[in-house]
C-alpha cells in the first residue's frame, strides 16, 4: 500500500510572529522533512478544527523547517491564528507544480505581488535571488491596500539595497507614516525597464488584481504564454480527486495553482 | 463459457459468504436494494435492471474514515471481509471508467478506493428488462456487460449462463468448479434472444423520449454555455444534492476532521457540486454563486471535463438522477435541449 495521501505528517510549531493585525507567519517543524518547490502548496491541519491550503513563504532550500504566511479570513485561519509556540498541527504535501524556475534561466523577469498574495511571492523572491545570475534583469513590483498590510517589511528593505532586484512598492491609500507610491500596483509597472516581448511576468494576488495586472501586461507586450497566475481555488484534497478546485480541464491543486495564462484564458469566468 | 443451475448459484453464493460480504438486489415494491444475502434472502433479483443505489458505494463509501492521529504511512485498515456485489449491470460497470480514472490514475493514487477495486468481487447480471428511465444505449453502453466484471451471469430459464471477465473470475470458477456445469445448447441462442429483446426495450425508450445519442455531445457545452437552458432548468432544483449521491459517475468528496482535539479523525463524505459553498474558498469568493452556474457546471464537468481528459462522457444512461430529483429535473430533456438548435 503507497502512502496515506490524506494523512498529515505530525507538526510542531516553532514560532509565531505577527506581521499584521489580520496575517501571521507560522514557523513549522515536521517530523518528516518535506522538500517543496517554490509555489507548490501545502495543507495545513489544525487537529479537531480542520486543514486549509497555504503556499509556504519560506525558502524552499530549507528542508527541516517550513513558514506559512496566514491572513485571518476563516474559520481555520482564525484557529491558525490562536497558535503558540509548541502546538502540535499537521502537514500535507507539498501538492502541485511549482514555478519553472530553469525555463526562466537567461530571462528578464517582473514578480507583481498584491496583498495576500505576498506569501507565496517571498519564497519566490527567496529561491529567484538565491540564483540571481542566471536572470538577466529582476524586477518586483508589489501593492496592498495600506501600509499596515504591507507584510515583510525587513525583508523587503533589505532586498530594496540590492544591486540585482529593482523593487517598488505602493498602497491603494497611504498614511502619515508612508512616503511610497499611492495607487494600484498596475500604476507603478510603467518604468519597468525589460523587453517585454521577451520577458516573465510572475503574478500573484487577489484575483481582481491578478485580472487587472494582466490586462496590463499584455497591453506592455508581455505575451500570455510568459504570464504566471497563481489561481486561487478551493484545494481540498490537494491530489485532483476531490473534485473542487477545478478550473476549465485542469484542478488547480494538481495542475496549479501556478498556471500561464495562455492555458487558462479560454475557460470562463477564470476570475471568478 | 460455463453455467449454472439456479439450486447451485444458491450455493456459490453460500461459499462465497465465508471469504466476501456478499450483497445481492433485493426487489421490494418496484425497486431494487442491495442486501447483505443470507440463508433466508427472499425476492432475490439477478436479472432485470440497475439497483436503487450506484455501484460506487461498494468502492468510496459515502462516509468512511481516510487518516487518523498523524499515522501517515498507514491505511486505517478495514476490519471487515471484501464484498461480493452480485447482479451489477452495465450501466454501473461504465461508472468504472470515471471513477477509476479519477481514483487510480493520477500522480497520486487513492489507495482506499485500489484496495476496494483489488479486493472486492464483481459477478455482473444482463438486464432481463428495462424502465422508464433506462438510455444506456444512447450512451454507447449495451444493456449487458462487455468489460470490468469478474463473472457475468445471463440469465436462462433454469440457471445462468455464466461467462468469466478476469483472473479473479477463472479462479472463482477453479475453487467451485464442482457447482459449475457444461453449458447446454440451447443456453447462447436464449442469452442472445434476451438481450436482444431488452436492448429494443432501451432503443424504444430513446425513440419515444427523442434522447440524442453521444455521437452528438460534442461540444455541446461550449455551444450553449451562455444558453437560457440552465437558469430554466435550475428554476426548480431545490439544492438537495441528490443527482450527486446517485449517479454512479459523480465522485467529489470532502474532508472533515471530527471536532475532537484530543484524537484527529479525518472523514471522507461525498459531496454535492450542487450545494452552494462547493467551490466557495475561505474569503468568500465563489465562481458559482448561482445555482443555475452550478446545474450548468454538473453537466459541464460530465459532458466537457471528462471527454477532455478521459476521453469518456460521465453518464452511463442509467437514470437514477431522473428518479431521484424532486424537482422533476430530468437530464434526457436537458441533452436533448443543449443538443437542438434553440439557443
Amino acid at each position: 500500500m503507497p502512502n496515506n495521501p490524506y494523512s498529515p505528517i505530525e507538526t510542531k510549531v516553532l514560532e509565531v510572529t505577527t506581521e499584521t493585525p489580520t496575517i501571521k507567519t507560522i514557523k513549522l517543524k515536521p517530523k518528516e522533512e518535506i522538500s517543496f518547490a517554490t509555489g507548490q502548496f501545502i495543507e495545513l491541519t489544525i487537529p479537531g478544527v480542520g486543514e486549509a491550503p497555504f503556499t509556504p513563504s519560506s525558502r524552499p532550500s530549507v528542508k527541516d523547517t517550513m513558514e506559512v504566511t496566514v491572513m485571518k479570513v476563516g474559520r481555520v485561519t482564525e484557529r491558525i491564528h490562536q497558535l503558540k509556540k509548541g502546538d502540535i498541527v499537521g502537514l500535507r504535501g507539498p501538492f502541485g507544480k511549482g514555478y519553472p524556475l530553469d525555463d526562466f534561466k537567461g530571462k528578464e523577469l517582473l514578480v507583481v505581488g498584491g496583498g495576500c498574495g505576498f506569501a507565496p511571492l517571498r519564497s519566490l523572491m527567496y529561491s529567484l535571488l538565491e540564483r540571481s545570475d542566471e536572470f538577466k534583469k529582476l524586477f518586483f513590483r508589489g501593492g496592498c491596500k495600506t501600509p499596515r498590510e504591507l507584510v515583510y517589511r525587513s525583508e523587503t528593505e533589505k532586498w530594496r539595497e540590492r544591486k540585482d532586484l529593482n523593487l517598488k512598492l505602493t498602497v491603494d491609500a497611504g498614511d502619515e507614516s508612508w512616503q511610497g507610491h499611492v495607487g494600484l500596483v498596475t500604476t507603478i509597472l510603467d518604468d519597468v525597464d525589460m523587453d517585454y516581448a521577451s520577458g516573465i511576468a510572475i503574478v500573484c494576488g487577489p484575483p481582481v488584481m491578478m485580472k487587472f495586472a494582466t490586462r496590463k501586461l499584455q497591453e506592455m507586450g508581455f505575451k500570455e504564454e510568459n504570464i504566471y497566475l497563481s489561481m486561487e481555488k478551493n484545494m481540498s484534497c490537494g491530489i485532483g480527486k476531490c473534485g473542487h478546485c477545478r478550473l476549465g480541464i485542469y484542478y488547480a491543486c494538481k495542475d496549479g495553482p501556478v498556471f500561464k495564462y495562455s492555458k487558462i484564458k479560454n475557460f470562463p469566468n477564470i476570475w471568478d | 463459457m460455463h453455467y449454472i443451475s439456479k439450486n447451485n448459484f444458491v450455493k456459490l453464493l453460500e461459499a462465497l459468504q465465508a471469504d466476501y460480504e456478499v450483497y445481492v438486489p433485493v426487489k421490494k415494491d418496484k425497486q431494487r436494494f442491495y442486501k447483505k444475502f443470507n440463508q433466508s434472502s427472499d425476492n432475490v433479483v439477478i436479472g432485470e435492471v440497475r439497483a436503487y443505489e450506484p455501484l460506487k458505494a461498494f468502492f468510496s463509501r459515502a462516509r468512511e474514515i481516510v487518516a487518523e492521529d498523524f499515522k501517515t504511512d498507514k491505511v486505517p485498515s478495514s476490519t471487515n471481509k471484501p464484498f461480493a456485489i452480485v447482479g451489477v449491470k452495465a450501466c454501473d460497470l461504465k461508472g468504472f471508467k470515471v471513477q477509476d480514472h479519477v481514483f487510480t490514475n493520477h500522480d497520486y493514487k487513492d489507495p482506499f478506493y485500489i484496495r476496494n477495486r483489488q479486493q472486492n468481487l464483481i459477478i455482473s447480471a444482463d438486464c432481463t428488462s428495462a424502465i422508464e428511465t433506462c438510455f444506456c444505449m444512447a450512451l454507447g453502453i449495451q444493456p449487458y456487460p462487455r468489460e470490468n466484471f469478474d463473472i457475468n451471469l445471463s440469465q436462462g430459464k433454469e440457471g445462468f449462463l455464466v461467462e468469466v471477465g478476469s483472473q479473479k473470475g477463472e479462479t472463482l470458477i477453479d475453487k467451485h468448479s464442482s457447482l459449475f456445469e457444461e453449458m447446454p445448447d440451447e443456453a447462447l441462442s436464449e442469452r442472445d434472444g434476451q438481450r436482444n429483446w431488452v436492448a429494443k426495450k432501451v432503443e424504444d425508450n430513446i425513440k419515444e423520449n427523442d434522447i440524442p445519442h453521444q455521437e452528438s455531445y460534442k461540444g455541446i457545452i461550449e455551444k450553449k454555455y451562455e444558453s437560457d437552458i440552465w437558469k430554466d432548468e435550475a428554476k426548480t432544483c431545490v439544492e438537495c444534492g441528490a443527482c450527486n449521491t446517485i449517479c454512479p459517475t459523480c465522485h467529489c468528496f470532502l474532508l472533515y476532521d471530527q471536532k475532537s482535539p484530543q484524537h484527529m479523525a479525518r472523514l471522507r463524505i461525498w459531496d454535492s457540486c450542487m450545494i452552494k459553498d462547493f467551490a466557495e474558498v475561505a474569503g468568500g469568493a465563489n465562481p458559482r454563486p448561482k445555482l443555475w452556474m452550478r446545474l450548468r457546471n454538473r453537466f459541464e464537468k460530465k459532458f466537457d471535463f471528462f471527454p477532455k481528459v478521459a476521453d469518456i462522457y460521465a453518464c452511463t444512461g442509467c437514470g437514477r438522477c431522473i428518479s431521484a430529483c424532486p424537482a422533476k429535473i430530468d437530464i434526457r430533456k436537458v441533452l436533448k435541449k443543449l443538443v437542438g438548435n434553440a439557443q
